[in-house]
């Protein structure tokens, strides 16, 4: 015999010592849930214990001490950070850094969401133009580096070439400081720029057709729909393109750097990824090195939060 | 062992325990990979190089695999403690980080190459074992002085120079031919040469080459230019005097190069020295002997010349000597059977150690020696028969001042100092007083090694 529950379901008899009673089976299931839950993350976080939190919190410890990469190791309080207010090579690094964000962050976002905007259209060969913009970010980025080097050589690098031809000579792309730097931005910027069109892309199709057509029927205009629709709805997108291009830009372009310039001419294109790696690989400053990487994690904190706080999370309903 | 349902299939249960069970595995490998520590009991000490164990079909390299392997081989035909050669591609760039990782790790190799640009970090840091108690006096005199002085602390060696390599200019004759000028031509003061220069560089090709890229190599090339002018990082007290006049023009010759546009900012052909000058992009180029190999192996036919630095007015001439040194860890698993091994293959008296030495300089690579009993076989044996080696030996290697070796702070007090003035248009004087302070901050708290 089956019994009839309050919402109408059946259920198997109640046998005494043969099934447990609802709540315990419910309970039990719970259990066995939670088990596997924990069991399905347990490498994840054990991996992320291990090889990020762990590390993570060594560094900043370490950054408290001198660590000469023999295992000599002493306590030297802030000592780190008082060097780095003094060292006039942080402070350029830091000075380079700065300059490459506040460029190359604006530039990617702009350059990708006006990608996106190219390629939502319905134009020919869009599939073909999307695989091409996305091409370079699938290329490793040393060979990037390599053909970027090649193509800018002084005096018979193709660029070099083609500009004589229109009377531009003589410019060294990758051996003078007033345009290395520049010339970094540029290729990150052609380098970047198809994965995070994609990732409008994606933004952008998210968006409601019927939003647009109830616009259009309206009287908007292009520039109307763009401020009115699209830029709002974007919103969450925008946050995580904002965040992560920062977190690229600041924690990566180490190897294009080392490939391009190692650092020069003249420390201009020493990012503070690439002074961290200096100091640690090169000159066994290990303690020095964690100091700055605690610095910059801590730069990346507070602007993530920043941003959060700026775009309210990303959310596109409280307006 | 996943659990199976009558049907055959695997259960939920199963599913979750065989997962559980092979990610404790992989973690447990993978733990067990960060350390070699443990397990490497009992196997043979490591020498870490970059010529040896490889399958390059080239003659020189294989010469040099060759003569690696031999030189170990022989060693373990008669000890019971063996070596083993680890090839560490790129080991020759100081960008490389297999080397301080290792140490840093505290699993560093038993034997192992460096040169002087990297010794008082390996010495400040209890690194190097001193292998004079396993040398005899009359081997340590056979080296040359200038040469093992920077592998030196009080009476101690804590490496041993395989070979010599000095710096030398490097021409292409065609390239001379079509400028219209001749042996009579090459230059003998720095002005002669940046003219010279200017008569060479045409829009695709630079008159003249001096290194470009920052870094230790590029401090390398650099220091001969300052002890022309009789200048010195520090001197005879470890003073700090890089704030000179010396300094200063040896400075100011990078700039201006640059400035006039005789040399380029960025190395041409990306630094391979034969392939620039066999396409005609460079002219001129400041290298060392190891070029001699690097033509006989890729442009054997091409036509070049060498000729000694040359010098600024009331200079003195100087070139610079660099090479590879054997290393033994002071805090390896055998560190007195690694010191055997090192001090008997390539720094004993011995017949089989001298011409060890012999047939690395002549056979396996074209160098100059670092010993005095391998100098006197090597002419005896015709090595420097060639020109251009006879030139780099009896011209330019009397000339020689082994590398220097500076702490870390001190090597990038003057990397910016040379890019600064090079590629910033930085003013040379400046930039020297810049550098001495940045040295002179850093001696007041140094502890370790002499500079030298």
């Amino acid at each position: 015999m089956t019994a009839v529950n309050a919402r109408g379901a059946t259920t198997p008899p109640a046998t005494a010592g043969a099934t447990p009673p609802r709540s315990n089976m419910g309970k039990a299931r719970a259990r066995r849930e939670g088990r596997a839950a924990f069991l399905f993350l347990l490498p994840d976080s054990l991996g992320l214990l291990i090889f990020v939190f762990i590390p993570m919190l060594m560094s900043i410890a370490l950054g408290f001490f001198r660590l000469d990469g023999f295992g000599n190791l002493s306590f030297i309080g802030v000592a780190n950070y008082v060097r780095m207010v003094h060292d006039p090579q942080f402070l350029q690094s830091a000075g380079v850094t700065a300059v490459y964000l506040v460029i190359l962050v604006p530039a990617v976002f702009v350059v990708a969401l006006l990608l996106a905007l190219l390629v939502q259209q319905r134009i020919p060969f869009v599939g073909a133009i999307r695989t091409a913009l996305f091409a370079p970010y699938v290329v490793s980025l040393v060979v990037v580096g390599l053909m970027w080097q090649f193509l800018l050589a002084d005096k018979v690098g193709v660029v070099n070439q083609f500009l004589s031809h229109v009377g531009i000579t003589g410019i060294s792309w990758l051996g003078d400081p007033k345009y290395t730097l520049g010339t970094v931005v540029v290729i990150s910027i052609w380098f970047q720029m198809g994965y995070y069109m994609i990732i409008f892309l994606s933004g952008l199709q998210d968006i409601p057709a019927e939003l647009y057509e109830a616009a259009r029927i309206d009287g908007a205009g292009a520039w109307q729909r763009f401020a009115n629709i699209t830029w709002p709805l974007l919103r969450p997108t925008s946050l995580f393109v904002l965040i992560t291009v920062t977190i690229a830009v600041i924690t990566g372009g180490f190897d294009l750097i080392y490939i391009l310039t190692g650092g020069g001419p003249a420390g201009s294109t020493s990012l503070l990824i690439f002074y961290i790696y200096q100091q640690a690989f090169l000159f066994g400053e290990y303690g020095y090195a964690a100091a700055i990487g605690s610095v910059l994690v801590l730069v990346l904190l507070i602007w993530s939060a920043f941003l959060f706080r700026a775009t309210k999370g990303g959310r596109v309903d409280d307006e | 062992m996943a659990e199976l349902t009558p049907g055959g299939q695997v259960t939920r249960r199963g599913f979750l325990l065989g997962s559980a069970a092979v990610a404790a595995t992989a973690t447990a490998f993978t733990l067990s990979g960060c350390s070699t520590k443990g397990s490497a009991a009992g196997r043979p000490l490591q020498f870490w190089q970059f010529y040896a164990p490889q399958t390059q079909t080239a003659p020189d390299l294989k010469a040099q695999n060759d003569w690696f392997q031999k030189a170990v081989g022989d060693w373990n035909a008669a000890h019971r403690q063996k070596v083993e050669n680890v090839f560490i591609p790129n080991f020759t760039d100081p960008s490389n980080t297999r080397l301080a990782t290792a140490f840093a790790s505290g699993d560093g190799p038993d034997i192992f190459l460096i040169s002087p640009g990297d010794f008082l970090r390996y010495y400040n840091g209890g690194a190097l074992l001193d292998l004079a108690p396993y040398m005899t006096k009359e081997a340590i005199a056979d080296f040359n002085p200038d040469i093992l002085a920077t592998r030196q602390v009080g009476n101690g060696v804590y490496g041993l120079p395989m070979e010599v390599e000095p710096l030398a200019m490097f021409y292409s004759k065609p390239a001379w031919e079509k400028a219209h000028l001749s042996e009579g031509d090459i230059p003998k003061t720095w002005d002669e040469m940046l003219d010279v220069a200017k008569k060479l560089t045409t829009p695709s090709r630079s008159g003249l080459v001096f290194e470009t890229v920052p870094g230790y190599f590029q401090n390398f090339t650099w220091y001969p230019w300052m002890w022309q002018g009789r200048g010195d990082v520090v001197d005879a007290h470890q003073n700090p005097s890089f704030d000179s006049k010396a300094v200063t023009q040896a400075l100011d010759l990078f700039g201006r190069s640059v400035r006039t546009g005789v040399a380029p900012r960025t190395d041409p052909a990306a630094g391979d020295l034969p392939g620039a000058f066999a396409q005609g992009y460079a002219a001129m180029w400041q290298s060392g002997i190891w070029q001699v190999a690097g033509f006989r192996g890729s442009q054997p036919k091409f036509e070049y010349g060498v000729f000694p630095l040359p010098t600024p007015p009331g200079g003195i001439p100087r070139t610079v000597l660099g090479g590879w040194a054997w290393c033994v860890n002071a805090r390896g698993r055998n560190p007195e059977a690694a010191a055997r091994f090192v001090v008997e293959t390539v720094g004993s008296m011995s017949e089989a150690s001298v011409q060890r030495i012999v047939d690395w300089c002549s056979v396996a690579k074209s160098d100059m020696p670092p010993r005095k009993s391998v100098d006197a076989r090597m002419k005896a044996k015709g090595a420097f028969d060639d020109p251009t080696l006879k030139y780099f030996h009896d011209t330019i290697l009397p000339t020689g001042r082994g590398e220097p070796r500076y702490p870390p702070v001190v090597y990038k007090a003057i990397s910016n100092a040379i890019q600064q003035v090079q590629t910033a248009g930085g003013d040379a004087a400046a930039q020297a007083r810049t550098g001495n302070d940045a040295i002179e901050a850093f001696m007041q708290t140094y502890k370790g090694g002499t500079l030298l």
